[in-house]
Formats: structure tokens, sequence, C-alpha cells
């Protein structure tokens, strides 16, 4: 085997390592601070009369607030290169490490910020704000938030490193950013929304829409909190989620680097091919596992 | 020095194709977490960004690669974003059938036009269906390799205008990347955001693909595309002629 490609399938699976942890962590961020989809019904509780002791803290959607972190977590790293010019390997993972502090700071800013702002104007449905939420869990999604910026950065700069992109360090964090947050928001919410926040509705179907809203605000002892969603969610919906970002970096560059010229694009229908056929079979499996919801009449 | 008036036309093409693109792909919005409607569980423009700007990564490396061959740049970046969005596609409905126990329909259609298979008993009550079954999953694809094939035609064409502005071509210390790649690449976000945030306000909240009756309203997005491209790709050119001194 060619020696370059064995490093680059070294860096490779380094890269879908780093790629796997960002969507756990990502994931686990956005259950803490009730930063998705599944936000519309926090949001949505205290004025159908459920008053809850949720994070709340829509700062925007998830696929346009973590390219914003990622590009400000690598402006930073490339700030601290510049001034320090340390280019050995342990310089340039602290120069990684301060931009994601730096980015885990202005997350923190903005998610204490919104907390304040969304509860305070909740405040005629007689919705309290907790400090005590606000003091545990503001940095537990700082620190989540960390760990997937850390792992955005320094994947673009093992794939920079390794000459597989062209593209420069902080557009590719701000590209990688907007895939993370689009499989986060895709893949780990369905977790935290159907499952976790209507537990005490049926399980194995849709929520009515004539339910929105009441969320579920007991927990297995006392009053549930988001860090108990998290814990539920790190389950399943976080490495979920992580394995789906994980296999859009991995494979997207599998097909770059195992596989030169025309080939590329030809791996690449096969896959888009197999991933056609497991969804048919997933398909399948659901109708006949789960069977329908009503008879039929005709 | 003046623009190549072939390359504003890819970026008219291009905006145009991520435009109709975007309604090809199934989004389910903020209901798609709790089940309630059919699609991926993400905003209109954010779902094509995600799996576009993926494929524009891999037209990125197609073209510095290649030396810049449009036939490879287009297709790499097209195919790119459709296993992209496979993968994502997938990995939710692992999600919806593993994780919340409901099985993939949609509300919209009686029978899935692909697999032939009924639909609407498999409906839970008071949703519009849930997951992405066979009909939408093969629209998501089409139109993530459509979204995929508009942005590398928009990157091909701005790579190769500003490739031409005199130390541009150079990189910086010993980084790889010229600082063409880094202005194409940027400029190229900003087109992509551009007609897919067009395209969002012309579906309004969440479509199934080309089966749902919203995806009528193509042609609208079309004419706003070719307009927005129009202007977003002739003052991104523009600045070949004002770098390079005189027109």
């Amino acid at each position: 085997m060619d020696p370059q490609m064995m490093v680059e399938l070294g860096a490779l699976t380094l890269v879908g390592g780093a790629a796997l942890i960002a969507g756990v962590a990502e994931d686990l961020e956005s259950d803490v601070g009730s930063q998705s989809n599944p936000n519309s019904q926090v949001q949505l509780a205290p004025q159908m009369g459920y008053l809850h002791r949720l994070y709340n803290k829509a700062i925007s959607g998830e696929p346009a607030s973590y390219p914003f972190y990622a590009a400000i977590g690598a402006s930073t790293a490339l700030a601290v290169l510049s001034v320090t010019n340390n280019y050995s390997l342990i310089g340039v993972f602290f120069a990684l490490v301060a931009g994601a502090f730096i980015t885990s700071l202005i997350h923190g800013v903005y998610a204490t910020t919104s907390y304040m702002g969304r509860i305070a104007s909740q405040s005629r449905f007689g919705q309290p704000v907790y400090l005590d939420v606000l003091r545990t869990h503001t940095p537990v999604l700082m620190a989540h938030g960390f760990v997937a910026n850390f792992s955005v950065l320094l994947l673009t700069w093992v794939l920079i490193e390794q000459n597989l992109s062209p593209f420069p360090f902080v557009v590719l964090a701000f590209i990688w950013g907007i895939a993370l947050g689009g499989v986060g928001s895709a893949v780990g919410d369905v977790h935290l929304g159907t499952d976790r926040y209507y537990q005490d509705r049926p399980y194995g179907s849709g929520v009515n829409a004539a339910h929105s809203g009441s969320v579920v605000r007991k927990a297995e002892s006392g009053l549930r909190n988001s860090i108990d969603c998290a814990w539920f969610c790190s389950k399943f919906g976080g490495p979920l989620t992580g394995l789906g970002f994980g296999l859009v970096v991995y494979l997207h560059f599998w097909k770059e680097v195992v596989v030169k010229g025309w080939w590329s694009p030809v791996a690449g229908v096969i896959m888009v091919i197999i991933f056609i056929v497991m969804n048919v079979y997933l398909e399948s499996y659901s109708r006949k596992r789960y069977g329908t919801y009503k008879e039929e009449s005709e | 020095m003046m623009f190549d008036i072939l390359l504003l036309v890819y970026i008219v093409l291009g905006g145009i194709f991520i435009g109709a693109g975007v309604h090809f792909i199934p989004v389910g919005g903020a209901p798609a977490a709790m089940s309630q409607a059919t699609g991926v569980g993400t905003g209109t423009t954010m779902l094509a960004a995600a799996s576009g700007l993926t494929g524009l990564i891999g037209a990125g490396s197609a073209y510095a690669v290649s030396g810049g061959d449009f036939a490879y740049t287009i297709v790499l970046g097209g195919v790119s974003a459709a296993l992209m969005i496979s993968i994502l596609a997938f990995i939710a409905n692992v999600m919806y059938v593993y994780g919340a126990g409901v099985p993939l329909s949609s509300a919209k259609i009686k029978y899935d036009p692909i697999t032939k298979w009924r639909q609407d008993l498999y409906v839970s009550r008071g949703t519009e269906g849930h997951g992405t079954p066979m009909v939408s999953f093969i629209s998501g694809i089409i139109g993530a390799l459509i979204a995929g094939i508009g942005g590398a035609l928009v990157f091909f064409a701005l790579a190769e205008t500003y490739n031409k502005i005199g130390g541009f071509a150079a990189t910086f210390q010993s980084y790889p990347a010229p600082y063409y790649i880094a202005l194409a690449a940027a400029f190229s976000i900003g087109i992509f955001f551009l007609n897919c945030v067009m395209a969002s306000y012309n579906i309004g909240g969440t479509i199934e693909g080309f089966h749902d009756p919203k995806f009528r309203r193509i042609p609208k997005s079309v004419a706003a595309s070719f307009v927005v491209s129009l202007v977003g790709g002739l003052f991104a050119l523009l600045i070949l002629p004002m770098l390079t001194g005189g027109f």
C-alpha cells in the first residue's frame, strides 16, 4: 500500500473519531440547553399552564449557532498560533484548546442572556426564573460545547495538515459546524422531543399536536431539569448523532482518499445506493414490527 | 481585465440549481422532532446548506486535486452532497424506528409512489406522518445532488475568476490553500445561503419532496434565484476588474 495513503487513512481515523465525539457532545449540549427543535415545546409549556424547571435557550437553530462557534474558535486558534508561532504538535493543541475555550465563554454569555430573556418574557404566565437552574446548567452546557467545538477544530486541523481539503481553516471549520448542527438537530432531537419530553404518553407514536406544550415536568425523583434529559439522551440520541456525524465526515473523505480520480464519485454513488437499500429494509421492518395505527376501513 | 461572461452564466445556473434543489429536500422542521411531520427535523435553509456545503467541500478538493477540471468538480460536488443527505436521513430514520418506535410514513399521500406501500394507516393520531419514507428519501437525494451541483458550479466560476487576480495564487506561509480558493469558498457560501433562504421563504415551513403539493411553487423560486444570483454573482465577479485596475 502507498505510504502516503497509510498516513492519510490514519488521519482519517482520527478525524472520524473526533467527529463522533463532536456529534455526541453537540447533541447532549443541545439537550441540556434545550436548544433545538424540541425547544418549541419548552417555550410553549408555560403558555399552556405547565410551569417547568427546564433550561430554555434557543440562541438560534443548531446549524446556525455551531458554524459561528467553530468560526470563532478557528479564528482564535489562528490568532494564538500567529502570536506563539509554535506549529509543533503541542503548540497547535494548546491553540485549539484556547480557541474552544474562548468559544465556550461566548457560548456561556449567549446561553445566560438567552435563558434570562426567554424565561423573563414568560413571567406573565407565572413562570419563575430559577437562578439555581441557570447556575447549574450553564457550566454543563458550556462544557459540552467545549468538547464539541474542540473536536470540530481538531478534525478540521488534521484535514488541513494532511492536505485533504484546500479550504482555509476558518471556512472549513464553519462548514463542518453547519454539518454538525444539521446532524445534531435532525437526529438527536427526536429522542428528546418525541420520547423524553413526552414520557407520560404511550410509547411508539408521534406526539399528537393537541398535546403540544404538555412536557413532562416530574422526574424519577423530584422535579425534572434539563440535565436529567441529557442523562436520558446520552443512552441513544447522543451516540446516534455521533455515529451520524462521524459517518458523514469519514465516508466523505474515505471516497477521496482510498479511491482516486473518477472512482471517487462512483464510490459515492455506490454508498448512496447502499444507504437506499438499508432504508428500504428499515422502513419495511418498522411497518411489520409496529403495525398500523388504524383499521383499514374500505 | 473583464470577467468571463460564461462564468456569470455558471453562477446564475448554479443559483437556480440550488434554489430548485432545496424544494426536493424533505424538511420536517421543528414538528419532525416530535414525530409530528414527515421529513428530516431541521429548517429548510439549514438542511440544504448542511448537505450542499458538504458537497462544496468535495467540489473544493476535486478542483484542487484535478487542477480545475470542470466535470470532475461538478460531479464530485453533487455526489458528496447526496451522500451527506443519505447518511443524515438514514441515521434519523434509525432514530425514529428504534428510538421513538414509529414506522416511517407520510400523511400527504395514500401510497408511496416508489415502494407502493400504504401510508395513511401508519400515521399516528394527530400527526402528519413521521420519519423519511422512501419517496421523501429519494427526493432528498435528488435535491441534494442538484443543490450540490449548483454549489459546485458557483464555486468553480468564482475560483476560475479569482485565480487571475495577481498574487492570489500564492499561499499563506506553509499553508497549502491558495488565497483565491479561500475567497471563492467564502463567496460560494454566501450565494448558497442567498438561494437557500429565497427557496425556504417560498416553501414556508415544511415540505416532503417532489410529491408534496408545495413543490408546484418551484417556478417562482427559479425566477427569484435567477434575479438574486445574477445580482450576487455580478458583485462577486466585479471584484476581478476592481482589483486588477479598470474594466
